[in-house]
């Protein structure tokens, strides 16, 4: 009866449009009245829900990447990106899969990296005769790479999710190889794609161009270096690895590009601070729904119920697939990883799947689930950054998803594409 | 714009610059606890706990400026689908479920401050009560601009407006 | 009476065995009047949190650490003292006491009614570098520590750089020399691979806190007697059973970590470190005068 109430109240103000950050603590305060629970406690749970240390890290990579973007990082990025693979067929479209995996490796944010890299390469693309469908189907997509590849604030939340006893580090290493393996599918896709559209090759710009442009991004692609090797080398901790990256994107802007004003810093802080809080408050009011859900047992339950449905492994894992596939489209990310954490993380491990690789297919599928109808914030900002109506841009995009879908289907199966590299990391 | 607009503009922008300098602070004192660390040997231990308030402040003052700005991620597919008389019916009820849930974050929140004043916050001696502020205050800006939003829409001026630049 | 009850182990710990064998008295011995549901795991909150629902009343039962409790009321922070007890024998004679009838009394007036004691072992330095013997051996080290202003001052009294530290983080920063050492019992550092990385654990037990069955007063108080009587015995009982697995499982991790390879080291004169507290105890009785006989009871106890 409760649970009821908790699920029906949370549907039901996401469908009449309320936030889903306020639907979610909405529902959880009501079920925390509904069962004679003290109102304080729901509000504890919301508050403890980020008073989580680890969490401090996602403001910091959000920060670092409007940086990077407001202070032309990202442009010198695709710059080189552009002399690398752009001789290619179909350059420019393996020019933004590559981009992708360079900035968005950074930010972890795919809306972030949507709307820095969309914003500079779509019109680009369009220009050189590229259609627009094709132009914002690659970067959707390819956007969601910057969720797998680390750094990546999503991949915090799912340790957060997980309840302690995952450690950030070994997640991130786990997403390197599934990222790479992802951004090629891609590649793939959109060379294929290119082809049978009759698109031509950049002219490649000669190795001295391409070395031009590989200094000017040098500066840039050490904030990955930083972010990601200060942790693994043991210099910083994750968070402040984060601040650290923020703090360097800034002196790189300032000191060697010399290309950010105190305007364009003032909207990079304005734009962090936004999406620092409504990542925030959503991170937040789940703490309290999570709460009723373990509440109601519903974790054990699902366990039970999964399990007891077919004992075959496969079976289970191609359902949890395709239950977060659904999930995804329909509701955001960071929600989702949040809520759906704590009820099939113990499904996969009572089958003997790793934390670390059922981390990975969680976020590609919900990662899937940011470039669908009808619900997909990547799709969206793709649309609106392209200039296209979004029924457009979903007729042509099936050859894209395909290839996060064969990545997806490896990375379910094959548990060395994510357990070897954190493997290193043990004894 | 009435000089009621005009206030609760000023207060979003108070707050946009509370939220803004404490991401900028965050940043900075990071930095010092790695200074501190390796140049100094001596770790700053207040960071932590310091830290974790300023986040309390942008999550939960930066919320309620979201909702001024009508800027959080919602579903609006169905509101999409119905005829107009029910869609105002979906804003309606939706900005009464804000105000609501505003103003039991207001209520409960400043419970949970006055519970726990009385304790301290290890390594930097503030009260505990602390932590639950920001919520409070948050609460308290969430029902203001949701009923400020319900007035509008009974003026017939919807005068909220989506700042994303 | 429903209740619910809160307990950060997992599945198969000594104290996760003993608060379902707790739970199961409890039916037993009142007649089925009382059903007490587990939640293990910390599902419901970290510690901090699940004392403040206890105390509000939106669970019943917590298995708590004194630890986080000695923030609310200042009597329980008093085991927090470096050093304070002589080993755990000596910390279960204070508890059984007159001592630990003021810790209670102070704990019952901030809501929360200890109904038995948990033994939690003692804590202990380790890191990767070298056996501590002596205060100079951690004068430089960068020692992870909880929060608690007695324990960071305690390293920093020992000439070391307390680092507090979020405990998932603590594995890869003993790793990677974000920080040089740690503290914990037996079981912990096992348990989460840390002798792994820091193959030195030298016994210089600092801290022994005790861990207690804790009840939310009004849910006891609303109590009849005859139920009071059984709620106890029945936590009794159950903490009989954890003091027993407690003691089998600190054996158990010390003779794992050990087989890996891991240097242990008796601290023979551990005086040099009682001496190096004595600032940390002038402080705090300064700042706590009211809780200075309790201190010195606890000290005068045999
Ligand atoms: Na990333
Ligand atoms: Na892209």
């Amino acid at each position: 009866m409760g649970l009821l109430l908790l699920l029906g109240l949370f549907a039901l103000c996401v469908a009449i449009g309320v936030p889903v950050a306020f639907a979610l603590g909405i529902a959880a305060i009501s079920a925390f009245a509904f069962e004679g629970l003290p109102l304080m406690i729901g509000f504890q749970r919301i508050i403890s829900g980020i008073n989580v240390f680890s969490l401090m890290a996602i403001p910091f990579f959000i920060f670092a990447g409007e940086l990077m973007f407001h202070g032309g990082i990202a442009m010198r990025l695709v710059r080189f990106a552009s002399a690398a693979v752009g001789a290619v067929r179909g350059g420019l479209g393996i020019v933004n899969v590559f981009s992708s995996m360079l900035f968005g490796g950074i930010s972890g944010s795919a809306v972030a990296d949507i709307s820095a890299l969309g914003s500079i390469l779509v019109p680009v693309m369009k220009e050189k005769g590229y259609d627009a469908d094709y132009a914002v189907n690659v970067t959707v997509t390819s956007s969601i790479a910057g969720i797998i590849i680390p750094p990546s604030h999503n991949m915090i939340i799912f340790a957060i999710a997980a309840g302690g006893g995952i450690s950030i580090s070994k997640l991130f290493l786990a997403g390197v190889v599934p990222g790479m393996l992802m951004c090629l599918c891609l590649a793939v896709a959109a060379y294929l794609v290119a082809v049978k559209r009759g698109y031509s090759a950049e002219a490649f710009p000669g190795w001295s161009a391409l070395a031009f442009a590989f200094f000017g991004a040098i500066p840039g692609l050490l904030t990955a270096v930083i972010i990601v090797g200060g942790v693994l080398s043991g210099v910083f901790t994750v968070t402040e690895s984060g601040a650290f990256g923020a703090i360097y994107a800034f002196l790189v802007t300032l000191l060697v590009y010399r290309s950010i004003t105190w305007e364009n810093f003032k909207i990079a802080v304005r734009q962090s601070v936004r999406t620092t809080s409504m990542v925030m408050i959503l991170i937040a009011c789940a703490g309290a729904f999570a709460y009723m859900l373990t509440f109601y047992r519903v974790p054990d339950k699902t366990v039970d119920l999964l399990t007891g449905l077919t004992d075959n492994p496969i079976m289970i894992l191609l359902m949890i697939n395709l239950a977060l596939l659904v999930l995804g489209m329909i509701m955001d990310m960071a929600a989702l990883i949040l809520i759906c954490t704590p009820i099939f993380l113990p499904v996969a491990n009572s089958l003997g799947v790793d934390p670390y690789q059922f981390g990975m297919i969680l976020l590609v599928n919900l990662g899937l689930g940011l470039c669908t109808p009808p619900v997909g914030s990547c799709l969206f900002v793709g649309c609106a950054v392209g200039k296209l109506p979004m029924e457009k841009a979903v007729r042509t995009i099936w050859p894209f998803y395909l290839a996060i879908f064969v990545a997806l289907m490896l990375i379910t199966f094959v548990p060395a594409i994510s357990l070897t590299l954190p493997g290193l990391l043990d004894p | 714009m009435t000089p009621v607009d005009k206030l609760l503009d000023a207060i979003a922008t108070a707050c946009r610059v509370l939220t803004g300098l404490s991401l900028v602070i965050l940043t900075v004192i990071f930095g010092w606890l790695v200074f501190g660390r390796y140049v100094l040997n001596a770790t700053p231990t207040w960071v932590e706990q310091a830290a974790l308030l300023l986040v309390m402040t942008i999550a939960f003052i930066g919320a309620a400026v979201g909702v001024h700005e009508n800027a959080h991620l919602s579903v609006s597919v169905f509101r999409g689908l119905v005829p107009a008389p029910v869609r105002t019916a979906f804003v309606i009820v939706t900005d009464l479920a804000m105000a609501g849930f505003g103003g039991l974050m207001l209520v409960y929140g400043a419970k949970l401050t006055a519970f726990k004043w009385g304790s301290m916050i290890p390594l930097i001696q503030l009260p505990e009560g602390l932590r639950s502020l920001p919520l409070t205050i948050g609460g308290g800006l969430i029902l203001l601009f949701s009923l400020a939003h319900l007035t509008r829409l009974a003026l017939r001026r919807d005068l909220r407006r989506d700042t994303i630049e | 009476a429903e209740w619910r009850g809160w307990n950060i182990h997992v599945e198969g710990y000594p104290n996760t065995v003993a608060m379902d064998k707790f739970a199961e008295l409890v039916e037993e011995k009142t007649g089925g009047e009382i059903s007490l549901q587990m939640f293990h795991g910390g599902t419901l909150g970290s510690q901090p949190d699940a004392i403040e629902q206890v105390r509000l009343g939106g669970l019943e039962i917590g298995n708590f650490n004194l630890g986080p409790i000695g923030p609310i009321a200042a009597e329980a922070n008093v085991v927090s003292l470096p050093f304070i007890f002589k080993d755990v024998p000596h910390m279960f004679r204070v508890l059984n006491g007159e001592g630990g009838e003021m810790i209670a009394k102070g704990m019952e007036a901030k809501g929360l009614i200890p109904l038995a004691w948990y033994d939690a072992g003692a804590r202990s330095f380790y890191n990767g570098a070298k056996p501590i013997n002596a205060p100079e051996d951690v004068a430089g080290m960068k020692v992870r520590v909880m929060n608690n202003d007695l324990y960071s001052g305690m390293i920093a009294e020992l000439g070391g750089n307390p680092s507090p530290m979020a405990f998932a983080e603590v594995y890869q920063a003993l790793k990677t020399g974000v920080v040089d050492g740690a503290e914990n019992n037996w079981p912990s550092y096992e348990s989460t691979g840390h002798f792994e990385v820091a193959g030195y654990y030298s016994l210089s037990q600092h801290l022994i806190i005790p861990e207690c069955v804790c009840i939310n007063a009004d849910a006891y108080n609303a109590l009849s007697d005859e139920q009071k009587a059984a709620v106890k015995e029945a936590a009794m009982e159950s903490a009989e059973l954890q003091q027993q697995l407690w003691a089998e499982r600190e054996a158990t991790s010390r003779k794992m970590v050990e087989e890996a390879g891991v240097v242990t080291n008796e601290i023979a004169d551990k005086g040099p470190f009682q001496e190096a507290m004595v600032p940390v105890y002038e402080a705090y009785l300064e700042a706590n005068a009211d809780l200075r006989p309790l201190v010195e009871l606890i000290q005068a106890t045999e």
